[in-house]
């Protein structure tokens, strides 16, 4: 076959992009003849074989929780234990006790505290940008919330860690360990927070409880993949050295790895605490407490402006844990004082120790410290402006947003979601794995194949394929973007300062809180979906691509102005091609991040999987079909990232 | 030198505790409270106060946690028995926002939260009452009515609109680019009872449900609508203070007869339902005068928009309860009777 | 002292005796010692196997207080010999004795003792831990072998002395030179004061002219200390000047081993030749390599030179006096030397020199 390809076949129709093209003209065509035959359309609340099976696996479950023993010596003590834990340190910081008026510190202590443990761990400076960024949460009038928050990420983040380190620590070591939870990290790195949610509630129910496992679910592996690189890339000179000086292994990994490590896995804690902020945030829908509260209400009963108001605390929480933890790893890096030096960072740190004492104590004396004032308190006029000015805006832009919103989904939108979800089942799936097999070789084609072909055996074809359209658009624009803005901060340096705040901000915002105000510019339809995607996915593949194009070699481009290239042909002919690994890389993890929020969408009439997810947990008659519906973003998930991974690693 | 920095490192959250003993130690604003009302903790809330006195006779409260959906009308209720609650009978209440139904019933099966004030799903939570997590406890007052919308200024320029039968007339105004050649059906969010897939398949419409996934995208949708004059089909219902401020006309299909979605057979419309309040067995077992609030607690449509249109008004939550509490003490004390505590 | 004879059973007397060592890397590396296999070349046995012989049937004895220099081109199998003998890299067999200890027979608590208290290790990148000030680092091998502090800060300060580190005590590594920092090395390998030293590579990553300077503080510090010292290198000058006998390695078997002079003179092979021919034979031989036997000639009694003098270094001394200079060993003149002998050695310099 192959010889008889390469005997018969010209060779421009075996270049890769032109057989792409091929295929999809070719799919197109048949798509437009065989429209609307055997699409596996299904009704939001109709059920298939499997989805009934999972529906009643879940009633099951549910059934089991008063009795089972598992669930009364395993599963409900478990819950009980963390729900406790979380619980002491609210009533440290937010949640007054029975018939109390506040928690067991008041507002000022808390600060106070947080700057206490900030200086001590880094420097004066990033203390005062900690404080202010936190007394900024009280200025908004979420302070309550924001202690909700606080308290729930940092108790996860305990949690987390005292799994995640000695895991990542053993993963570090041993070979055979990594080998055996690397899948595991793989996978946890392609979930969609959303798919999460459903089965842990199925087991831990609802409450702080099951928003603190969730999270720690969502943050460990973080914190594994990066404890375990942290010690496998250590230099092997030191190690080799403690061992030719007779260590102990104990005395090996405690005096040499791990303080040699300990910068790369204090920036592990720096990713596990963002990422189990991020998350706190979604599992307000399941009971966790603080600024996801607002956000849901304010998605449910249109306050665009508490919505924002809270989003913008929840950006000076992510901000203050990124910096504060920042500042703590280069603080590690530095050498340590000696002398003179020494003596007053002591002196300074114990002031600042005694000055807390003093804080605290206030703090739970006088009302005006104890209870953020009601005068420093602009959550009103915040709110209130950003109500003014979202209301402005749509009634000025409507007609704008509305037809934008309508060019798009009649041109775009609509065409490719007829190619993929209103052809053929059996079409669709024989022209992915065509387009996977073209790109990524044999193995990833059969691959997606077989996943595909389980998605269509779960019953959910049809919705998956809406979820793929709305992914594939947004990741299209999110590469557009990406290359965009990733090449000109690559190419600049003044660009990329400038770009900076506003990449690390798209980073630090958890997508959800895009939603309010996306839904008040373009209503609830799969548009609106799209842009949360493209906003919450473009920071990092800016990033990447920016990256990848100030790594191509400085002679590379030298060579290129000095054979005379325009600057359009330094980027295309060299810089471009030559980061092309990045480019796929970015685009992978455009992907994934479009994913889960496109996902999420679900909450703004993006409908497709995300919306089955969302019925399934509230309405337990079609909870089945919302666990189908993870499973099913599972493995869209798998099949994408599969694919791009391999046409990434065989170019 | 590096060990000792090390050391005091180590010692900082020894350090942290000890202070924090210390603290503790200190009389704290709370405490004052409870003990002596002086003049400046006074300032705290008024409400404070008011507690002290009535707290004196009336049984130990305790701590219950009160589910929040997401409609500005069950806010409203919400807020009311929480206010009495806190105020007059002494309980800490903690509310928390949740989706309704199945959510809202694991985490009361959780103890996460202990009561539902106005539930419109006519028996979903039996599961949990078989498991012995949560109890019916009665109907409170308000009368919930779904329906198919559209704008008022539809309805008068095409008086037959209204007439669910008759929808496949007028399915070229509803068309967009979400639904194609069919009209768009603006479906209730997820946790929301619906039928309307079962009606279009019934009435054999020309029309593709769309999944709006929230409340907020409803109410925008029919306000654009409204001050737009653009078309929309959609899923609200009664009572919801909106209705008071932007002009819906509902869509009527033939009557009522079902209560379950399941047994729907979408040949009909929306029923009207006594909307039902639930609480956990470990609420409803403890004794607390808690119980007794919950149990007596009945207002009307009318009662519920009133304190929903201070809210959307701009007043806080806890102002518009209050200020409809100060207004209708007999029917709060009512509420309250047996307990020992009253308001006014 | 030649490669010629291969004692059959170590010597334990002598500082460090090894006896057939091998270390195969890859798969199935147990079943090829002691089979033909062992007999194939490199290439053939990678071919056939799959299988690298980093060493290969090694043997070699040191004397105390020697300075032992393994020499060989990257590859050649030298580092993994090292790690062999201490026993980082477990050998796949052999016989390995140190100071009279197999050391291969050590148990795994045995052979911790031992390296906390009989050898220890220079490296290549110093292998300094960045988190730890000098003394710190130096006083490492004491801490795990659970020295007090203050004890092993005493010793760790004079061995700062030793090594011309006074007043780095509270540096960290990364605010010194490479030079200084692989004085702390050499002060870390000190500080047990062990009976033998491996010293891999220890002056490959520093500037030329540090290098030198390094090389004479080895040198310095192997005459006051007079400790057994194997030395790894893949610079043959380096290896001239430090090495009482150099072992020449290739494909992970050793060659020759010899005195620097005799490496010189009789190359065992091509291979070596190879790099002794770059040797200016000059700056290897001693006066008493050249020197001729006493007859009746006249000899300059002035100024005698020692035996072992490099004739480089006293080519002035000679050339200054018309006739033949007296060299002299413990006080006895056992022979001359003259213009005529030091003209000849050039000579065979500026041939090699030419011919390259």
């Amino acid at each position: 076959m192959k010889v008889w390809i390469e005997a018969h076949v010209p060779d421009f129709l075996r270049r890769k992009s032109v057989m792409i093209v091929g295929l999809l003209i070719i799919w197109f065509a048949l798509g437009r003849i065989f429209k609307g035959i055997h699409t596996l359309d299904l009704g939001n609340s109709q059920d298939t074989p499997t989805t009934e099976v999972l529906g009643q696996f879940a009633a099951n479950i549910r059934a089991a929780r008063a009795e089972n023993p598992i669930f009364v010596y395993v599963f409900n003590p478990f819950r009980q234990g963390i729900e406790s834990f979380i619980e002491a340190i609210r009533s440290v910081i937010s949640e007054p006790a029975s018939g109390a008026l506040i928690p067991f510190i008041g507002w000022l202590g808390v600060l106070a505290l947080i700057g206490l443990i900030v200086f001590s761990t880094s420097n004066w400076r990033s203390s005062l940008l900690s404080m202010t960024l936190i007394f900024g949460c009280g200025v908004l009038g979420m302070w309550q919330y924001s202690m909700d928050t606080l308290a729930l990420t940092l108790g996860s983040v305990v949690l987390s860690l005292t799994i995640a380190l000695p895991i990542g620590i053993w993963a570090g070591l041993n070979d055979r360990v990594m080998k055996m939870i690397r899948p595991m990290l793989d996978l946890a790195q392609i979930l969609p927070t959303l798919v999460y949610l459903a089965p842990l509630a199925l087991v831990f129910l609802i409450g702080v409880a099951a928003s603190t496992i969730a999270t720690m679910i969502y943050s460990i592996p973080i914190g594994i993949r990066i404890t375990a690189h942290a010690i496998r890339s250590l230099q092997n000179g030191p190690i080799e050295a403690a061992e030719s000086m007779g260590s102990t292994r104990w005395q090996k990994l405690t005096k040499v790895q791990l303080p040699m490590a300990k910068r790369t896995i204090i920036l592990g804690v720096n990713q596990t605490t963002l990422a189990a902020l991020s998350f706190v945030v979604i599992a307000a829908l399941i009971g966790a407490p603080g600024l996801g509260e607002p956000v849901i209400q304010a998605l449910s009963i249109r306050n665009i402006g508490d919505g924002v108001t809270a989003g913008l605390a929840v950006v000076l929480i992510a901000v203050m844990l990124d910096r504060s933890t920042t500042a703590a790893v280069t603080h590690s890096n530095q050498l340590p004082l000696t002398g003179g030096e020494l003596l007053f960072r002591r002196i300074s740190v114990a002031v600042a120790a005694l000055a807390t004492l003093i804080a605290i104590i206030v703090s739970r004396q006088q009302l005006w410290a104890a209870i953020f004032p009601e005068s420093l308190n602009f959550r009103d006029p915040i709110g209130g402006a950003v109500d003014t000015f979202t209301e402005w805006f749509t009634s000025t832009f409507y007609f704008l947003t509305t037809s934008f919103n309508e060019v798009f989904t009649l041109n775009i939108l609509n065409p490719i979601e007829y190619l993929l979800a209103d052809a053929p089942w059996y079409l669709t799936i024989i022209m992915i794995s065509l387009i996977a097999a073209i790109v990524g070789g044999r193995a990833v084609a059969l691959l997606s194949a077989v996943l595909l072909l389980l998605i269509v055996w779960i019953g959910l074809w049809n919705d998956t394929m809406i979820t793929l359209t709305q992914v594939l658009i947004a990741t299209a624009v999110v590469m557009i973007i990406g290359v965009v803005l990733g090449v000109m901060a690559g190419r600049n340096a003044k660009f990329e300062r400038l770009l900076k705040p506003l990449l690390d901000a798209g980073q630090t915002l958890p997508a959800f809180v895009y939603l309010v105000p996306v839904l008040a510019l373009f209503g609830p339809t799969r548009f609106a979906a799209i842009v949360c995607g493209v906003f919450y996915a473009s920071p990092v593949v800016v990033r990447v691509v920016a990256d990848g194009v100030r790594g191509v070699p400085k002679e590379m481009v030298e060579a290129a102005i000095a054979s005379g290239s325009s600057t359009t042909q330094v980027v295309t002919k060299v810089q471009l091609p030559a980061s092309k690994k990045s480019l796929l890389l970015g685009a992978n993890q455009g992907l994934i991040f479009v994913l889960a929020v496109v996902v999420i969408g679900g909450l703004v009439g993006a409908g497709g999987l995300g919306y089955l997810v969302l019925q399934g947990a509230s309405k337990p008659e079609l909870q089945g079909k919302g666990l189908a519906a993870g499973l099913a973003i599972v493995l869209l998930g798998i099949v994408m990232d599969r694919i791009a991974h391999a046409s990434a690693k065989r170019s | 030198m590096r060990r000792n920095l090390t050391r005091r490192m180590a010692a900082l959250p020894l350090v942290a505790v000890a202070g924090l003993v210390l603290a503790g130690c200190g009389e704290s604003v709370n405490e004052a409270t409870t003990e002596t009302a002086t003049s400046e903790e006074a300032v705290v809330t008024e409400e404070e106060t008011v507690t002290e006195e009535a707290v004196a006779e009336v049984a130990e409260c305790g701590d219950w946690g009160v589910a929040m959906h997401g409609w500005v009308g069950y806010t409203a209720s919400a807020q009311v028995i929480t206010e009495v609650a806190k105020n007059a009978l002494g309980c800490t209440i903690e509310q928390t926002q949740l989706e309704e139904a199945a959510v809202t019933y694991d985490a009361m099966e959780a103890g996460s939260v202990d009561v539902v004030i106005e539930d419109w799903g006519g028996g979903r939570w039996q599961e949990w009452v078989d498991r012995g997590a949560v109890q019916e406890v009665g109907t409170n007052g308000n009368v919930g009515l779904i329906g198919m919308y559209v704008p008022q200024w539809m309805a008068d320029e095409n008086p037959d609109i209204t007439d669910g039968t008759k929808l496949n007339d007028y399915v070229d105004l509803f068309k967009t680019p979400e639904t194609g050649d069919k009209g768009a059906w603006y479906e209730g969010p997820p946790g929301y009872t619906t039928i309307g897939e079962k009606m279009i398949d019934a009435y054999d419409l020309d029309y593709q449900v769309v999944s709006t996934g929230s409340e907020a995208a409803l109410i925008e949708l029919f306000t654009q609508a409204t001050d737009n004059k653009t078309a929309a089909l959609g899923y609200f219902y009664d009572p919801q203070n909106f209705l008071a401020q932007v002009a819906l006309a509902r869509v009527n299909f033939p009557a009522n007869d079902w209560s379950s979605t399941e047994e729907a057979s979408g040949l009909t419309d929306y029923p009207e339902s006594p909307l039902m309040k639930l609480g956990t067995t470990e609420l409803m077992e403890s004794g607390s005068p808690f119980v007794t609030l919950l149990t007596n607690f009945s207002w009307t449509n009318a009662d519920q928009n009133g304190v929903a249109a201070d809210i959307e008004g701009g007043m806080t939550p806890e102002e518009a309860a209050q200020k409809w509490i100060d207004a209708n003490t007999d029917t709060v004390n009512a509420w309250l009777a047996g307990t020992g505590a009253s308001v006014g | 002292m030649t490669t010629a004879e291969e004692p059959s059973s170590p010597i334990t007397d002598s500082a460090i005796s090894v006896r057939n060592l091998w270390k195969v890397f890859g798969p199935a590396s147990d079943a090829i010692v002691g089979t033909p296999l062992a007999d194939l070349s490199r290439t053939e046995l990678l071919e056939e196997t799959g299988c690298v012989a980093a060493v290969n049937d090694v043997s070699f004895d040191v004397a105390d207080g020697e300075v032992f220099v393994v020499m060989g081109l990257s590859g050649s199998g030298k580092s993994t010999l090292v790690r062999c003998l201490t026993r980082l890299i477990e050998p796949t067999s052999g016989q390995v004795f140190i100071e009279g200890e197999d050391v291969l027979a050590a148990s795994k608590s045995r052979l911790r003792e031992l390296r906390r208290t009989k050898f220890s290790m220079v490296f290549q990148h110093f292998g300094l831990l960045p988190h730890r000030s000098v003394i710190d680092n130096i006083a490492f091998s004491l801490e795990v072998n659970g020295v007090k502090k203050d004890k092993r800060h005493a010793r760790a300060n004079e061995v700062i002395e030793l090594v011309g580190l006074s007043g780095y005590a509270d540096h960290f590594p990364e605010q010194l030179s490479g030079g200084m920092q692989q004085r702390v090395g050499l002060a870390r390998a000190l500080a047990v004061n062990p009976e033998v030293m491996f010293l891999d590579e220890p002056f490959s990553a520093l500037d030329p002219l540090i290098r030198r300077d390094m090389q004479n503080e080895i040198v310095r510090l192997h005459n006051d200390l007079n400790k057994t010292m194997v030395f790894i290198t893949h610079d043959l000058a380096e290896a001239m000047r430090i090495g009482d006998r150099i072992a020449i390695m290739r494909d992970g078997a050793m060659v020759q081993v010899g005195t620097p002079t005799e490496l010189v003179l009789n190359p065992a092979d091509d291979y070596v030749a190879d790099f002794t021919n770059d040797i200016p034979k000059s700056h290897v031989l001693r006066v008493s390599d050249i020197s001729s036997p006493l007859k009746d000639q006249t000899i300059s009694h002035a100024r005698p030179v020692e035996h072992d003098a490099i004739v480089r270094t006293v080519m002035h001394r000679i050339m200054s006096d018309p006739d033949p200079i007296s060299i002299i060993q413990n006080g006895q003149v056992i022979g001359c030397v003259g213009r005529e002998e030091l003209l000849t050695v050039f000579a065979e310099d500026v041939n090699e020199e030419l011919k390259a």
